[in-house]
């Protein structure tokens, strides 16, 4: 898990937003720079349901353009990057195919190994269930006529239950994987065996990695950030996890840990600095705040987004007020 | 009100008892996901349930241990594989220039083209639109905007989802084609003409069938931005479709759009409620008594207002008509709206989508109306709350649905809170999405002296309750 990708990562700039695409970019900037952004997609396995969400990540451009100013990231016009396609020469793609057939292989492997397994497991059931007929059958041997036909309706029983099980294990292991309606009730064979197909995450390889391939890059700008870009850039230099708040009411929500782990402690809006603010816009940023159990952090920044010549400087600039409701 | 408050405030934080609480409001901790165990024992089934989560960081290893198992979890969850199986996969084929017939249909028919424009002529008159491209589709019968095609379309998806053209061919619409991948239910293509590689794409007959699979970040570079699809209608689209409902484009979806659904035209003449009495009596002995009653008895009347009380003069015989009376003020009544026109609307304040419950059914050659109209907004391109100029295009863009059924005619706040237009808002802040419903009510349609014993019990508490909520 502790790998580090090569860097710098390029961030994905589709159609004005900044997406990420490697599962272990998403994991660095998580563990290494405290970048969450917000998952987007959907995930394969439980495709039907929004509580978690899978890749890509959408960032925030103070995000992106955090990552860029620290040189950890990268922007790539992603739209030109793909045309790289047709620059492909064949014998990469035939790398690329094998190595994709070589996944796909082992994946099916895994899975039919499973299959196995669960077959094995739901065998013994029925051969435990099986062995306990038995068992009452010869001590309900004194009335031979029913026992014959008690034994003949439990065995029928339970040769009706192995083939509807067997099935259901295997149509719930599709149903994660592939569409439910074509589950195959005669799912038991994986001896022949095509490979799996598999649609990849991102685009390197085929693609040559953007940044180590420096001839054709179609590397962009910085992304352009709102005035709150200075708050941000300061909440996150203390160690802060922010993410996108209007949901809450406000602009950036903050954690003081990885949100995985820990609830959120302000709810944060900025000004800018001779902004003037509507005492009403204070009580109804503390009452929501103080409603859940959060701060409601008020803060800017003395100078403006190019007056600053560091970072070191844009972080130290900025000032934050906390208000909360007291309820006396 | 301050205790009540300062409950709120110390109720211990995890009690369970608490309200009921959106999941994927917050970021849930993927942990639980491992607990579903489909990658052991796909056969579990249900949601977990919200994790306990700690107030601050501490400098325990305790701490330090949960936390990296839970990255561990998300780490392996995000992981895992698009895979097909080979017995039910389904391949589609990227169209960067748009629907065309096969390719070898292409060569000896250059001749049917001109039977079968009837779907693609009938698209709006593009106006200058330099992001999407749009190709002409010219005799294929489906959507020139569609950009992927299955040629052997199997499955339930194709139910609600593409369209279907003469050789047999579903052609998708790139959030469809996108949101088919993302599940990991379509194994998408690159066409070899993409492919610089393959030595016989020149002519476009190779039998052989494309073989490299695009990958997710392909398809996202590709289809978002293709056709008016932004991240955030994509957003909003994949995020209701995983909930179940259907979508379909609306008449909306392009900034450059013509007329093409309205409401029934109702004959809008009269705003105010206060209908004049149209029974004009003839002349003769009985006209004049019958004047003189009415101006005694007549309950519309208002004229008196500038001499004497706003109620009048004469002989009350009930509140109603009191109250009919004093209402002097003019009130919007949506009914009589004046006819819509999707010109109106200002481009983010457009109804993009037409949504549809799980339980409609629906038929993709001929959909029903809509259960839901929604608007999506990117909150870094839309910073401010729409005008009421803004808002009221947007309402009279849709038809006009009053409240009905038993339901509706007991309930005075349900009535109030559907309206007579409404529409829903999906604001997506950097790929959060909140939905919020907009309706068009009439506080001037309800009269709460005519009905029988004013709002009852229930609909009082439910009324102040709503307005201690904002």
């Amino acid at each position: 898990m502790d790998l580090t990708p090569t860097l710098p990562i390029p961030i994905s700039y589709v159609s004005g937003r900044y997406l990420l695409f490697s599962i272990d970019a998403v994991t660095y900037l998580r563990r290494e720079h405290n970048i969450c952004g917000v998952l987007i997609g959907t995930l394969p396995q439980i495709p039907q349901q929004n509580v978690f969400l899978g890749l890509p990540l959408e960032l925030t451009p103070e995000e992106a353009r955090l990552l860029v100013d620290k040189g950890v990231a990268c922007i790539v016009d992603e739209a030109k990057a793909q045309l790289g396609m047709k620059s492909l020469l064949e014998e990469d793609c035939r790398r690329y195919l094998h190595d994709l057939e070589a996944q796909g292989l082992g994946v099916m492997r895994v899975q039919s190994d499973r299959k196995e397994q669960q077959r094995e497991q739901t065998l013994k059931k029925i051969e435990a269930k099986k062995a306990k007929a038995k068992a009452s059958k010869a001590s309900a041997a004194a009335a031979p006529a029913d026992a014959a036909t008690t034994t003949s309706t439990s065995t029928t029983a339970s040769h009706k239950d192995t083939p509807s099980a067997v099935v259901d294990l295997f149509a719930a292991d599709e149903r994660n994987t592939l569409s439910p309606n074509s589950r195959t009730s005669s799912s038991r064979t994986t001896a022949s065996q095509p490979t799996m197909g598999i649609t990849p995450a991102t685009s390197y390889p085929p693609l040559s990695h953007p940044v180590s391939s420096s001839s054709s890059a179609p590397l962009l700008p910085a992304p352009t950030v709102p005035e709150s870009y200075a708050l941000f850039a300061h909440l996150h230099s203390r160690g802060y996890f922010l993410s996108p708040g209007l949901r809450f009411g406000c602009q950036y929500v903050a954690y003081p840990g990885d949100p995985l782990r820990f609830h959120s402690h302000f709810l944060v809006v900025s000004a800018e600095w001779d902004q003037e603010i509507d005492l009403m816009d204070v009580i109804i940023g503390g009452r929501l705040g103080t409603g859940v159990k959060k701060g409601f952090l008020l803060g800017g920044s003395e100078k403006s987004i190019d007056e600053v010549e560091t970072e070191a400087e844009r972080v130290d600039s900025v000032r934050t007020f906390s208000i909360e409701w007291a309820g006396m | 009100m301050a205790d009540a408050d300062e409950d709120a405030i110390r109720a211990p934080s995890n009690n369970p008892a608490q309200i009921e609480t959106d999941l994927s409001d917050e970021t849930q901790d993927f942990r639980l996901l491992s607990h579903l165990n489909f990658l052991s024992d796909p056969s579990s089934g249900s949601l977990p349930r919200r994790g306990e989560k700690d107030f601050e960081p501490n400098p325990t290893e305790f701490q330090a241990d949960v936390l990296s198992a839970s990255r561990q979890a998300m780490h392996n969850a995000l992981a895992y594989p698009r895979i097909h199986n080979p017995k039910n996969q389904i391949v589609g084929i990227y169209a960067p220039e748009g629907p065309t017939p096969p390719p070898q249909v292409i060569g000896e028919s250059l001749k049917t083209v001109d039977e079968q424009q009837k779907s693609t002529e009938s698209a709006p008159p593009a106006q200058s639109k330099p992001e999407s491209i749009k190709p002409d589709g010219k005799g294929v019968g489906v959507s020139p905007e569609t950009c992927v095609y299955v040629p052997t379309p199997k499955g339930q998806y194709f139910k609600t989802m593409g369209q279907a053209d003469r050789w047999n061919r579903v052609w998708l619409l790139p959030e469809e084609a996108l949101y088919l991948l993302e599940r990991g239910s379509l194994d998408i293509r690159w066409p070899s003409s993409l492919i610089g590689s393959d030595s016989n794409s020149e002519s476009g007959v190779s039998t052989d069938e494309p073989s490299i699979p695009m990958s997710l970040q392909a398809a996202y570079a590709c289809f978002i931005g293709r056709a008016g699809l932004t991240l955030e209608r994509f957003s909003v689209y994949t995020g209701l479709r995983r909930l179940g409902y259907m979508l379909i484009r609306a008449p909306g979806w392009h900034d450059s759009i013509e007329q093409s659904e309205t409401a029934p035209a109702t004959s809008g003449t009269q705003k105010t409620a206060t209908q004049p009495p149209s029974a004009q009596r003839g002349p003769g002995l009985a006209g004049i008594f019958g004047r003189v009653f009415q101006w005694i008895h007549d309950p519309m009347s208002t004229a008196s207002t500038t001499a004497g009380p706003v109620a009048g003069l004469g002989i009350h015989r009930n509140y109603a008509d009191v109250y009919r009376k004093l209402a002097l003020i003019p009130w919007y009544d949506p009914v009589t709206a004046p006819e819509p026109h999707l010109d109106d609307t200002t481009p983010p304040f457009r109804i993009v989508f037409h949504v549809y419950k799980p339980s409609t059914t629906f038929k993709k050659t001929a959909p029903p109306p809509p259960d839901f109209r929604i608007a999506v907004l990117s909150t870094r391109d839309q910073t401010s709350f729409p005008t009421l100029s803004q808002l009221g295009a947007l309402l009279e863009s849709t038809p006009l649905d009053p409240p009905r059924g038993d339901k509706m005619d007991r309930l005075l706040y349900m009535r109030l809170r559907h309206g007579y237009r409404h529409v829903i808002l999906a604001v997506v802040d950097q790929g959060v999405v909140s939905y919020l419903r907009v309706a068009d009510s009439a506080f001037g349609k309800e009269k709460l002296y005519e009905a029988k014993n004013g709002p009852s019990g229930t609909k009082r508490n439910r009324f102040s309750h709503g307005s201690k909520r904002r």
